[in-house]
Formats: C-alpha cells, sequence, structure tokens
C-alpha cells in the first residue's frame, strides 16, 4: 500500500482537463500566462460578446486598463453619453472587473486584480473590435 | 379549466418574442465583434426561436384540422405547456441578463 502513498497529490481538474482547453496560442511555445484562467476566459467573452453595451464595456476595460481613469474622462474619449458611462462601471463594478478608489468626487477606476492577470483575453478581444 | 393547448401556444408565442429581442441583442454585437463564441450564441438562439415556431406551427395547422389528432393532443397538452413555461423562465432570466 505504501508504494501509492508518495504519488498522492492534492485534486485539480487540471489534471483531467488542460489548462489551456479554451486558448488557441500553442502551448508548446510557453506563451500561456500562469496566472491565466480559462474559466476566466469564458465569462469575459460572454460578459462582452453576450450583452447588450458589452463592446463598450470591453472599449471602457482596455482605456483604463494602462492609466486609472475618471467617469467624465472616459465619457469624452469614448464619445459616449456620461450616464451610459455610469450605467457601464456600475455594472462593471458588480462583476468585480474594476474597482473605485477612495475619492468621492472625480474618483477613478481601475482594473481588479483578477483582471489584471488575464489581460490577453482583453487584448485578443479588442483585436477582434478593431477600429470600427 | 384551463385550455392547456392555448395555454402551451401562447407561452410558445411569449418565447418567440423573447428570443427575437436576445437574437437582436446578439446581431447587434456579433456585426462589432466577430468569433466563433457570437456567432454560436445567434445560431442557438435560432435554433430555439425554429422550435418555438414549429410549435405554434403545428397548433395552427394540424390540431386546427382534425378532429382526432385534436383529441389525442389534448392528452398530452399538459406536458407541452409545463415545457413551455419552463422555457419562458429560463428566457426571461436570459432576457435580463443581457438586456442590463
Amino acid at each position: 500500500m505504501y508504494i501509492f502513498s508518495g504519488s498522492f497529490q492534492t485534486f485539480s481538474f487540471y489534471t483531467i482537463i488542460p489548462k489551456n482547453i479554451f486558448c488557441f496560442v500553442d502551448s508548446a511555445l510557453g506563451k500561456a500566462i500562469s496566472n491565466e484562467d480559462p474559466r476566466f476566459r469564458m465569462i469575459l467573452w460572454l460578459i462582452i460578446a453576450g450583452t447588450r453595451g458589452g463592446i463598450n464595456r470591453a472599449k471602457i476595460l482596455n482605456l483604463i486598463r494602462e492609466t486609472p481613469t475618471n467617469a467624465n474622462k472616459i465619457a469624452t474619449t469614448l464619445k459616449l453619453d456620461h450616464k451610459t458611462i455610469l450605467h457601464h462601471i456600475e455594472i462593471l463594478s458588480k462583476h468585480e472587473l474594476i474597482n473605485k478608489d477612495e475619492k468621492n468626487y472625480g474618483a477613478t477606476f481601475s482594473l481588479t486584480q483578477i483582471m489584471r492577470d488575464n489581460q490577453n483575453v482583453l487584448t485578443e478581444i479588442m483585436e477582434k473590435i478593431g477600429t470600427k | 379549466m384551463i385550455d392547456f393547448m392555448i395555454a402551451a401556444v401562447i407561452a410558445a408565442l411569449v418565447n418567440i418574442g423573447l428570443l427575437i429581442i436576445t437574437i437582436t441583442t446578439y446581431v447587434q454585437n456579433m456585426r462589432l465583434l466577430r468569433s466563433y463564441l457570437t456567432l454560436g450564441l445567434v445560431l442557438v438562439a435560432v435554433l430555439l426561436l425554429i422550435q418555438n415556431v414549429v410549435i405554434v406551427i403545428f397548433w395552427s395547422t394540424l390540431y386546427m384540422q382534425s378532429s382526432e389528432l385534436m383529441k389525442s393532443a389534448d392528452m398530452v397538452a399538459h406536458y407541452l405547456f409545463v415545457i413551455n413555461i419552463i422555457q419562458t423562465i429560463g428566457l426571461v432570466i436570459l432576457v435580463w441578463i443581457t438586456r442590463r
């Protein structure tokens, strides 16, 4: 019996399902980032592709990615109504994709940790959207 | 007594309306974001739409025309009603998620 005792590991789904099952990057090249989660990848795709105004939400995420920005600046750069931006921001905060900083007036928004870990999913989606 | 066949058809018509709402949302997204996922969402919604259209066609042609089929269909109509009303509940949740 003790023969097997050394080979037991904590159970993980990645032992059955390969981690890059939704990833079309060649895994042999080692391009996949270690913190990337395939489940989150699917969720982000569905949030953006499966909801009304999801493409504007992707644009907001892409804008926030490098520099934290406030709602007014987002509205002017994306040429959208201030109220729509506030609605999108509310939904994105509910999904825990963006964070609000402590300030109340003119608060800036930035990506949460899970979103920062999975940034190349967003890059891929933005490439598909293009400049249309 | 409720006529289950008519209730089932009403539920199917509601389903068609809800599916048209989801399909328009998905197609609007597909125009900007072309990928296998958006295409798949549209395809699934269209197939569900076809299913509900077939139910309405079945009711309006086959069911109305022959009285023999009407009797046998009435015996299973409550099952059809349950199937459709569950689908309606599911689609209401889907529409609420997509249109938020």
